[in-house]
């Protein structure tokens, strides 16, 4: 094929899921405990060839960016069109003026058609989510087949294995909305199918329905969304094409020119802008700008319905609960599905979506407050759990919500900043997964870290690695978490300071912030004009996303201001909490006395080279990846923001607003080194000197004097006091004992009324509220789960009773008839003579008289 | 002579003589008297045919009756020759002692209770003494079944 | 034809259920419809017939098993009673000796066979069904059938009781036994009598009815002529032995065949229980 995009797009999905394939095939046989190498093979193949797309994609790109032909806001995209999957002619009839879009249409009124072919896209931003994929999955791969060696289910594994990369990779590369659900639901298939690989234990049954049931509330609110997506816009592609399919760039230009010289084209030639599009992207045609509020509610209710979505395969506030039971799974799968890839799938959605979300400001508040919300809850829970693997999905959980946080900025920083996140965080959450992974495989899966401890001299490699994946986690100065959470806060920081008030008017430079107007900094230098040489291309008419767009909060930019402001000491707070809770599972585990549980067996001792491997390959990018790629520090240029750039959606809030990526905030990064230190300070200070402290501390959390308040026998003890029989014993002189006991008593009532709060607060106080998670498992146990079960239970009774009992009634008429006939079947000659008489009378009646 | 009210007269005498046997076949127990109330229906039959015969001025009814004569000796000899055959099986003429073709788990019928005997009830036929009496051991004598 | 023949039937039912033998009784018989076909109630209460009916299914009932030798004399007074009142209801033949004769023979077998069904002994119900069969004979008398009259008492009493009596004795040495006094069920007696009723019952109802076949053979009591060339024929041994052996030629030879398989058949299973009964002696 002489189209290698085209090659390559076909070969990254198609590897995996042909080895899926044929493991599904040959596995039980042949393969069997070879199954790995097929998996390995094609993963990394796919691997390859994502870099090689990156190549072709970056050639191109500078090729376009060279030629001054594409604006940045517009991006640079390639599709390519594989084959019709279904085509409804006149499915949608589009109105003239659409309420999503501003002028009299350049797509064209009238009908418009229900087509969805299958068209792979490639740009900046599935670049970079194929190379990340296939990367991390490679990785685990190899360890895998370290760590699942001598599985009854091993074939079984890597099947399922592959076909998640598979579709993960499609998740990333298709372009249409339709399609993306499709897949959508495909990864959330095979997290289910690994989730509950070991079936046969209950628990793992039980996380892999949990999860999947979770997931379906949010993937039908995404539904939802992609339906509310194609009655707005009458598409439900991302790219710009013809009609009739046809997706050459010159082409539509042309079938656009005709168009709009008001020339009569064949209804094959009418142009179909897609959301994403260039089409609709360079003229801005998302927003409803001067649009009555109904539009500004569809915006919002477009892209609350895909946060919903997001919500669910990220694992964000509401929805949150299926990933830490999803632990129950194999390790690796937790690693690469629960950390690294899948859950990233709704932030790459939200990504994806961020036009949308950019005319919709009351929505990127939500997605930033569910975010922080999230991060902040799942760090305090975190920070009590026993279970290694649980901490690090409560962790994940977490960093997700920093992601929302940062793509609810809405800014091309935040954006950015969040999927730079996502790229670090993916490297260092697969490294301390698998490093949990290498310590319940040498513990005998024994997974509660009060049971073991001290493993640095047991396990070594496992010990650095995860050393380093937890300074990376925990955002320690060199290291991959430090960039990225850097940028997060940064891009929350300069959100607070653009929506403070202004004297001039209200998009004057900030104090802090780089200056939304005017020649961004990193135009300043050669390299990023080089790649951003478009960026002035498009000319906004509008200045601000704010000031155009209708919020239906109503919420002042002042009130937003503070609410962002919050949101950026919450970020400041959870990564204190990160730091501590980080350290105190890498402490509990690798230092103090060293506990091997019995289980571990003759296991105790450090992985095969297949498992440690990956992890030292991990390590290394956690560690470098950050300092490579965000290069702020030093001249403003953050190679990942500026690669990311060219995605259309992206480059949008860029065009749109011009604050550009690459800003290094001092101050924001000595914040949060600060608290990253002074989390592992304070765990280091607990965690490796006695446990004393942290016993009074947690008792301190518990309430635990509570207890003692509300004791009755506390009183009884104050009996003893020499006071207290003094003033009895003078009471008792004096003649006025009934008088001190009723005095007495009084205060008791009094007392005993006062500490029932108590009592109760005793009952949640903070650290059970961490232990138990909130409580929130219960919470919905008690809501949804049991009054669902009853529900479920009286259809069940309904069925049961009242239309089988109906069937079973009709089929149980003719069987009691039967037994009626029976009983009349007693054998006795004389009866069934007299029967037969009787018979006999009644047909003589009837011939005789009738 | 009133040929029509003959005929409805012998119709009747039929018809009780048919009914009465139909009940007595019906309520008995004992298989010999239930043969006798098979073969009252039979007169029964008879009777009415004789009667048709004679009003329509047929030989037909008379044949007929013929045959049923000769029906009921063969119906004699085979169906006592079953009794005989039923009776030396479980040594009684009871017919509800054969109840096998009851459907299964159906409860057999057994007599709740069994009345009492009465003295007045226990008459027996005599025969008028004739000729020299026979020499009887009184062993055989208490023995003897009853006749 | 068919009106005509039953205006000339008509006098001669009125006797029966009078209301019926009228025009309106026949109207409901022509009705459709079973419930509609029957009587008026008040038609059917005024009748001797149906108290005939009564009393007798009474007499039955004090007669048949579980019933005492009181009950059963009682129930032949009854029957009696039910006898004489069948009688009123019937019409009247051609004069009262004539009336007399036929009923006193009447009572006799009816009241005989009543009473061959309800005693105890299977030996008294086999004298009195003997006693049954000289009562019919003497009804086959009075019709003209003087070889079937003979023959009922020849074949009837002389052989088939006979045969009857010695199986009794041979299969019921004992004499009385409890399944005598017994019958099968709670319901088995008013059920079987009340069946046994209702078909008498149904089947007098429906005499009237006879007409419409009567009136085709237009033969009648006005058929003395052909009666006395045909069924009351002074040489009537000659006529019934032409008839029997000219027109009934094979049911003679297939009744006779009969009668040989009968026997064969009857030494077969006697044969046969015997062997039965040597097989279970030597296991024994």
């Amino acid at each position: 094929m002489d189209d290698p995009i085209r090659l390559l797009l076909i070969l990254i999905p198609a590897l995996p899921l042909a080895a899926a394939v044929l493991i599904g095939l040959l596995g039980p046989r042949v393969l069997r405990q070879q199954s790995h190498w097929l998996a390995i093979a094609a993963v990394l193949a796919s691997f390859l060839c994502s870099l090689l797309l990156m190549r072709e994609l970056s050639f191109l790109q500078r090729a376009a960016g060279a030629g001054g032909e594409v604006a940045l806001g517009i991006g640079y995209e390639e599709v390519r069109r594989l084959w019709t999957w279904t085509d409804v002619a006149d499915a949608y009839q589009q109105p003239r003026t659409p309420p999503g879009e501003s002028r009299e249409s350049l797509v064209g009124g009238g009908s418009r058609d229900f087509r969805i072919d299958i068209v792979l896209r490639a740009d900046s931003l599935t670049c970079m989510m194929l190379v990340m994929v296939t990367l991390i999955a490679t990785l685990v791969a190899i360890y895998s087949a370290g760590y699942m060696h001598g599985d009854p289910g091993y074939w079984r594994f890597f099947a399922y294995f592959g076909l998640f990369v598979f579709s993960m990779t499609m998740l990333v590369s298709v372009s249409n909305f339709v399609l993306l659900y499709v897949f959508w639901e495909a990864v959330g298939l095979c997290s289910y199918l690994l989730i509950g690989f070991w079936y046969q234990k209950p628990a793992a049954a039980a996380a892999g329905k949990k999860a999947f049931l979770v997931n379906r509330v949010g993937d039908f609110g995404f539904a939802l969304g992609v339906f509310l997506i194609w009655t707005t816009y009458g598409t439900l592609n991302f790219h710009d094409s013809l009609r009739g399919g046809e997706l050459e760039p010159a082409r539509i230009q042309q079938a656009v020119a005709a168009e709009r010289a008001g020339e009569v084209v064949p209804a094959e030639q009418e142009p179909v802008a897609g959301v994403f599009g260039p089409l609709r992207l360079a003229d801005n045609e998302l927003r409803p700008a001067g649009q009555p509020r109904t539009s500004a509610m569809i915006s919002l209710a477009i892209c609350l319905l895909l946060l919903l979505g997001a919500c669910g395969k990220s694992a964000q506030f509401p929805l949150h609960v299926w990933l830490p039971d999803a632990m129950e799974g194999p390790t690796p799968v937790s690693a690469l599905i629960h950390a690294a890839t899948m859950v990233t799938a709704g932030i790459y959605m939200i990504a994806r979506c961020t036009p949308l979300f950019l005319v919709s400001p009351d929505a990127q508040l939500v997605v930033s407050v569910v975010g922080g919300f999230t991060a902040l809850l799942a760090a305090l829970i975190a920070l009590t759990q026993y279970d290694l693997k649980r901490v690090l999905a409560y962790s994940t959980v977490s960093q997700l919500g920093y992601m929302f946080l940062a793509l609810g900025v809405g800014s091309l920083a935040g954006v950015t900043a969040g999927m730079f996140h996502l790229f670090t965080h993916a490297f260092f959450k697969a490294l301390l997964f698998l490093g949990a992974g290498s310590v319940m495989h040498a513990m005998g899966n024994v997974i509660d870290m009060r049971r073991f401890g001290g493993l640095r001299r047991v396990m070594p490699v496992t010990y650095i690695t995860f050393a380093v994946g937890c300074l990376a986690l925990a955002g320690v100065f060199p290291l991959a978490g430090f960039w990225s959470k850097d940028a997060v806060l940064g891009a929350v920081h300069d959100k607070v300071h653009e929506l403070e008030p202004h004297d001039s008017d209200s998009h004057g430079p900030a104090p802090h912030g780089p200056a939304p107007h005017g020649p961004a900094p990193h135009d300043s230098s050669p390299h990023g004009s080089a790649e951003g040489g478009g960026t002035q291309a498009v000319e906004r008419p509008e200045s601000s996303a704010d000031d155009d767009v209708t919020p239906v909060f109503g919420l002042s930019n002042l009130l937003r201001g503070q609410i962002f402001h919050w949101l950026y000491l919450l970020g400041l707070m959870t990564s204190f909490l990160t730091a501590f809770y980080t350290f105190r599972a890498f402490y509990l585990t690798f230092h103090g006395p060293e506990l091997i549980p019995p289980e571990a067996g003759r296991h105790a001792h450090e992985s095969p080279a297949s498992m440690t491997v990956p992890l030292g390959i991990l390590a290394v990018c956690s560690a470098l990846v950050g300092l490579l790629l965000d290069r702020s520090y030093l001249d403003g240029t953050n190679s990942f923001a500026n690669w990311l750039l060219w995605t259309p959606s992206l480059g949008f809030p860029a065009a749109m607003r011009t604050t550009l990526p690459g800003e290094f905030h001092l101050s924001v990064a000595g914040w949060s080194t600060l608290m990253a230190l002074g989390g592992i300070g304070l765990s280091s200070y607990l965690y490796l000197g006695s446990r004393h402290e942290i016993h009074g501390i947690r008792q301190f959390f518990d309430l635990a004097w509570v207890s003692g308040w509300s004791d009755v026998e506390s009183f009884a003890r104050m009996r003893q006091w020499r006071v207290a029989r003094w003033v009895r014993e003078c009471s008792a002189a004096v003649g006025l004992e009934w008088l001190l006991r009723l005095v007495v008593g009084a205060l008791l009532l009094v007392v005993l009324v006062l500490s029932a709060p108590l009592l109760l607060l005793y009952y949640v106080s903070p650290y059970k509220l961490s232990y138990h998670r909130f409580y929130l498992d219960e919470l919905y146990e008690l809501v949804l789960v049991r009054p669902l079960r009853g529900l479920a239970r009286l259809c069940y009774g309904i069925d049961r009773w009242l239309i089988d009992g109906t069937v079973n009634f009709v089929g149980r008429v003719p069987r009691q008839i039967g037994d009626v006939m029976r009983s009349l079947q007693m054998g006795l000659v004389p009866f069934y003579a007299l029967a037969m008489v009787l018979g006999l009378l009644i047909l003589l009646a009837v011939q005789l008289l009738g | 002579m009133n040929e029509l009210a003959l005929l409805q007269n012998y119709l009747l005498v039929g018809g009780l003589l048919f009914a009465i046997g139909l009940a007595g076949f019906l309520v008995r127990r004992n298989m010999i008297v239930m043969f006798l109330s098979a073969e009252i229906m039979l007169q029964g039959i008879s009777v009415s045919l004789v009667a048709w015969g004679r009003y329509h001025n047929d030989w037909g009814g008379q044949m007929l009756v013929v045959f049923i004569i000769a029906v009921a000796a063969c119906e004699a000899a085979i169906a006592l020759a079953l009794v005989l055959m039923l009776a030396k099986q479980t040594g009684r003429l009871d017919i509800v002692l054969w109840q096998d073709l009851r459907e299964e788990g159906q409860p057999a019928y057994v007599d709740r209770e069994v009345p009492e005997e009465r003295e007045e009830d226990q008459v027996w036929p005599t025969l008028t003494p004739a000729g020299i009496e026979p020499e009887v051991d009184p062993e055989e004598e208490l023995h003897r079944s009853r006749v | 034809m068919y009106l005509s023949g039953a205006a000339h039937i008509g006098q001669a039912v009125a006797g029966l259920w009078p209301e019926l033998a009228g025009g309106g009784g026949l109207s409901a018989v022509a009705g459709s419809g079973l419930l509609a076909a029957l009587p008026d109630w008040r038609v059917l209460v005024q009748s001797p017939t149906t108290w005939g009916l009564v009393c007798g299914a009474v007499a039955l009932v004090l007669m048949l098993p579980r019933g005492s030798a009181v009950a059963r004399v009682l129930g032949g007074v009854v029957g009696l009673v039910a006898l004489g009142l069948l009688a009123a209801g019937q019409p009247l033949l051609s004069d009262w000796l004539a009336q007399g004769l036929f009923w006193i023979l009447a009572g006799v077998t009816v009241l005989s066979a009543a009473a061959a069904v309800a005693m105890r002994s299977a030996v008294y119900a086999a004298v009195w069904f003997a006693m049954s069969l000289l009562g019919t004979g003497s009804l086959f008398l009075l019709q003209g059938a003087s070889f079937l009259g003979v023959a009922t008492v020849v074949v009837y009493a002389g052989a088939i009781v006979v045969t009857f009596l010695f199986v009794i004795m041979l299969a019921q040495p004992e004499g009385h036994a409890t399944y005598d006094r017994l019958t099968w069920g709670w319901y088995a007696k008013p059920v079987s009598v009340l069946a046994a009723a209702l078909m008498v019952a149904v089947l007098t109802t429906a005499l009237p009815g006879i007409r419409q076949i009567d009136a085709l053979a237009a033969l009648g009591e006005s058929g003395a002529v052909e009666r006395s060339a045909g069924v009351l024929h002074p040489s009537h041994m000659a006529r019934f032995g032409a008839e029997l052996f000219s027109r009934e030629l094979v049911s003679v030879e297939v009744a006779g065949t009969l009668l040989l398989v009968a026997l064969v058949g009857a030494i077969a299973i006697m044969i046969q229980g015997r062997r039965q009964a040597q097989a279970e002696e030597s296991a024994r």
